[in-house]
């Protein structure tokens, strides 16, 4: 090995192996756990660290109550939840976004920062905000009463909980869009609409295509976190009626005798979010092919 | 030196460091006794726990220094604490735990070495002595036992209280707003006012498989709280999903703080947290806004105070249980935790009077009879334990 | 049709000063309730500083366990931040500069932590720090392990990007003049890498601060409490408004970091005569660059 290589291998190496000790070893450790078994008397996992001797029984009645158990609705809660959240996420952070990127004129400056700061605004004060509004004494609560709209909103209701994912991820999401808006183009749409394009036409043909792989990387960016979200949910409703999958993980892993069930939770968590991670890759791959040819 | 020597005496320092204590227990330290089976008492079977290790001697001084307290959250009087302190020449610094499991785990791998434990129940009283985590008390250093309900002197679980001394003592029942709930109505629907669709979205159950299991099982009419009959939870599981689609109750340990503040207008809890709620009522709420239901057939506990077998500093740690146990310390601790102490003394009048609680909250002290009337929850076998578990996480899954 | 579009056109700054109202609204609202005189955090009395200082026992600045919390928040956020940022750096110079397999596997292993949810990372560390690594104790050791290792990767993000911008072409004209490849690190390239190191500090510590779940798997209770954990565990029930206080302390203090990050940037930038000023590095702080 040469001099150079020898000095950037070393350079990258406590990085390296800081990531291998806690980032790649825990992901085997919760393998371990999983796959492992359960102290009669402690009610503890106890991990199993030879491979070879893994048990999948635990893992066959997790699975089993996905597919036919309580499990099932808690699975499809979330993903209904997530997938509406995203729907409405880009109905509102898209035009922001665009208008930012295309119209803001003079104003951009002030209208950037406008919209950058609830980027750092801490979430749980976000939430905490909306909480207090939303109480049945809140502002919110007494506003639209005036209005004869008597809803107590916290009182476990699926739309509070969307709508809080929906407010808590929005700007995660208009960050990465404008920056994809900004970046492009914009005199080939020009020359549509020249070239006789409807505006319609022109950002059917022209921008969606063009804007495709940036809006898919934010539309991944939230839906990551948004799928392992267990608190929006915990300080907006806590009711069973509403529980989702990082509900349920958070419970196993802090909360209950059963770690082990969260192990297996957290395994199916991320193969769910690996399948939809590897779709994505391979949709955006073809999309830089299209835009090659 | 080569780098991937290296790179191999890196990897075997630093993982040698870090890895050593767990690979050590997987290999060596297998200290559980999995076989032999856990040591539950009952009230029908009382159990004189077999003696594990010597209790300290007599009349020793106390160690002196900073003795550690594994507590719950805000569950002992920081003045109680400060005063201790102040006449024992001893700082005490406190963790937390919120889980009893938690703590059982954290105690097994020597996380915590704590050197007095508060506000354990039987139910992990058996898994302490399996894991022999916890030593036996020196009565000699306690004669404030002497106040202790006659009940708890010499508890089921612990015939002779070998190991532990009793703390708070409290019972499950539904809390209200009186303000909201006519005390007349809620009386007569009694546990079926927590299956009443009236209260959808107002209403909280706490957040303990156990307790509400047992909920569910009390309204339709069960009374055995330890049950292992496979049908008799099957029914007890549709019962807890009827709840939940009439009521889409809140599962959470807030009531305390939910129903003063008026974001819940009912709610099945302990006895002990409705005590503590007119500590939160907002200004210009009266505490008569408070009610509590107190059921026939429920369930009724008490926690102990107990010293672990590691515990570096078990003189002090004798005192302070001593102390606690002191009826004008009790009274001050309730005054801050909202707990009733399981002392003879302390009685519904005595707190009444002292205008610790309102009176129509007199519902919610527990005395000698009523706690000897209630049903106690045991440990369960693993198998049962699982059949219990199950009901509860399709009750909590949605 | 072109009215279609310049209506379409005019919609649009009404979508967007809406999303600032509905946005930001809400927290200033919470901000001025921290001003409530009374107990309520829902029902004004008048303003009063009672939550901040007034009140002796129950004001932010008087409740101890809400100035343990500010402390271990402040710890956590520096000290992440002073550990990542080198290791970050030299990860990044590193895997950007290697070849073949082992700089694949570690670009990989780098950008893995960027796509998983904060969920996994804390559930499997604690796993992992209570059953194989167990000499490591739950609370601040393992919190401050927890955040840096999910942060490693934002950290070489922001100066790969730097990297790439910068090019090799400096390092190798020194290289020419006779400087040793160190030589050419330490004295050509460091000092160019200076506003991602920059960068690098604020981001960390903004988010580090900001942490809820890595840092709420990892605590060992109240000892270990951060203000994040502290609003999550009284948002409900009967918190003061001092919790507004609290939760707006917060907020100030990721401000703070962020002003002194854009200003020191665009400073560092014009006075390098580069381009961009304010709003490179605005892109630099919201990594809006990736």
């Amino acid at each position: 090995m040469n001099k150079a290589a020898r000095l950037w291998a070393a350079l990258a190496a406590p990085g390296a192996f800081w990531l291998l000790f806690f980032f790649a070893v825990p992901f085997y450790a919760v393998a371990c756990v999983a796959f492992g078994s359960i102290d009669p008397i402690f009610r503890d996992a106890i991990p199993q660290w030879n491979p070879l001797h893994w048990s999948f029984s635990e893992f066959g009645a997790v699975f089993s109550s996905v597919t036919s158990g309580p499990l099932r609705g808690v699975f499809a809660r979330t993903i209904v939840y997530v997938v509406s959240a995203m729907i409405m996420s880009f109905a509102i952070g898209f035009p922001v976004a665009y208008y930012l990127a295309r119209h803001a004129g003079k104003r951009r400056m002030l209208l950037l920062l406008l919209i950058i700061a609830p980027f750092w605004v801490n979430y749980l004060m976000r939430m905490l905000a909306w909480v207090n509004l939303l109480s049945p004494s809140g502002l919110f609560s007494r506003f639209v009463g005036m209005f004869g709209i008597h809803y107590n909103w916290l009182d476990g209701s699926p739309i509070t909980v969307i709508l809080g994912l929906v407010y808590g991820y929005v700007p995660f999401l208009i960050l990465p869009l404008y920056a994809t808006l900004e970046r492009l183009d914009w005199r080939l749409v020009e020359a549509a609409r020249d070239l006789g394009a409807t505006s319609r036409q022109a950002f059917r043909v022209v921008t969606v295509p063009m804007a495709k792989a940036g809006v898919a990387a934010a539309a991944v960016l939230i839906a990551l976190p948004m799928f392992g979200d267990y608190y929006t949910n915990d300080l907006l409703s806590r009711s069973p009626k509403t529980e989702m999958l990082g509900n349920q993980i958070d419970y196993y892993i802090n909360n209950s005798s059963q770690p082990q069930r969260g192990a297996i939770l957290v395994i199916m968590l991320s193969t769910l979010l690996l399948i939809a991670l590897s779709w994505y890759l391979r949709s955006t791959s073809k999309i830089g092919k299209e835009r090659v040819r | 030196m080569e780098r991937r020597d290296f790179l191999k005496t890196l990897f075997a320092t630093t993982g040698g460091i870090i890895i050593g204590p767990s690979l050590l227990a997987a290999c060596g330290g297998a200290t559980t006794k999995s076989s032999t089976g856990l040591i539950i008492g009952t009230p029908d079977s009382p159990v004189t726990l077999p003696l594990v290790g010597e209790p300290i001697a007599d009349g020793l001084a106390n160690e002196g220094g900073t003795i550690e307290i594994l507590n719950w959250a805000d569950y002992t009087n920081p003045e109680v604490i400060a005063d201790f302190e102040k006449a024992f020449g001893v700082t005490v610094k406190q963790s937390i735990y919120d889980n009893e499991d938690a703590a059982i785990a954290k105690l097994r791998n020597g996380t915590l070495k704590p050197d007095l434990i508060i506000g354990l129940t039987d139910t992990a009283l058996a898994r302490l002595m399996a894991g022999e985590l916890i030593q036996p008390l020196n009565h000699s250093y306690i004669p404030n036992k002497a106040n202790l309900i006659t009940g708890l002197q010499n508890p089921y679980y612990d015939l002779g209280a070998q190991y532990t001394m009793a703390q708070f003592i409290y019972g499950n029942g539904i809390g209200y707003r009186r303000d909201r709930i006519d005390p007349a109505e809620l009386a007569a629907q009694g546990y079926d006012a927590m299956w009443n669709s009236a209260y959808s979205g107002k209403l909280g159950v706490t957040d303990s498989y156990r307790d509400i299991v047992s909920l569910a099982l009390f309204q339709a009419g069960v009374t055995d709280v330890n049950t292992g009959d496979a049908d008799i939870l099957a029914a007890a599981k549709e019962n807890l999903i009827r709840l939940r689609s009439a009521t889409n109750p809140k599962v959470d340990v807030l009531s305390y703080q939910e129903l003063p503040a008026g974001n819940r207008d009912i709610a099945y809890t302990w006895s002990g947290d409705i005590l503590l709620a007119p500590f939160y009522l907002p200004e210009g709420t009266t505490a008569d806004v408070l009610g509590f239901w107190y059921p026939e057939n429920t369930i009724t506990a008490n926690d102990f105070l107990c010293i672990p077998k590691a515990s570096a500093k078990p003189v002090a740690a004798h005192q302070f249980i001593n102390y606690l146990l002191d009826n004008d310390v009790a009274v001050k601790n309730q005054s801050y935790v909202g707990y009733q102490p399981a002392l003879t003394n302390v009685s519904a009048e005595a707190l009444i009077n002292a205008g610790a609680i309102p009176e129509t909250l007199v519902d919610a002290v527990i005395d000698d009879a009523k706690y000897q009337a209630g049903k106690r929850l045991v440990s369960l076998t693993p198998e049962t334990d699982a059949l219990w578990s199950d009901v509860w996480t399709t009750f909590t899954a949605g | 049709m072109t009215s279609v579009s310049t209506r379409r056109v005019k919609a649009l700054p009404v979508i967007i000063w809406g999303y600032i109202i509905w946005s930001l609204v809400p927290v200033v609202i919470a901000v001025i309730y921290s001003f409530n005189d009374g107990r309520s955090r829902t029902v004004w009395k008048g303003f009063s500083f009672r939550w901040w200082f007034g009140d002796k026992y129950a004001s932010v600045f008087h409740d101890p366990s809400m100035r343990h919390a500010i402390v271990n928040s402040l710890v956590l956020a520096v000290t992440t931040m002073l550990i990542v940022t080198p290791l970050g750096l030299a990860l990044a110079i590193g895997s950007h500069r290697m070849k073949g397999k082992s700089a694949a596997a570690v670009q990989g292993m780098t950008s893995v932590p960027l796509i998983t949810p904060e969920i996994v990372v804390g559930a499997a560390l604690l796993l992992t720090f209570t059953r194989l690594f167990s000499g490591i104790p739950l609370g601040y050791p393992a919190q401050l392990l927890g955040n840096v290792t999910f942060s490693v990767s934002a950290v070489v993000v922001i100066v790969r990007a730097r990297l790439v911008s910068i090019g090799s072409s400096f390092e190798e004209a020194a290289r020419d003049l006779g400087a040793t490849r160190f030589q050419a690190l330490r004295f050509v390239l460091m000092p160019m890498l200076w506003p991602s190191i920059m960068a690098s500090f604020v981001v960390v510590f903004a988010t580090v601060i900001d942490d809820f779940v890595i840092t709420s798997f990892l605590s060992a209770g109240v000892d270990s409490e951060t203000v994040p954990l502290r609003i999550y565990s009284s948002v409900k029930g009967g918190a003061t408004p001092a919790l507004n206080a609290l939760a707006t302390l917060l907020v100030l203090t990721t401000f703070t970091a962020l002003t002194i990050g854009v200003f020191g940037l665009s400073f560092w930038r014009k006075r390098h005569g580069e381009t961009g000023g304010f709003k490179a590095a605005l892109a630099d702080l919201t990594r809006m660059g990736e």
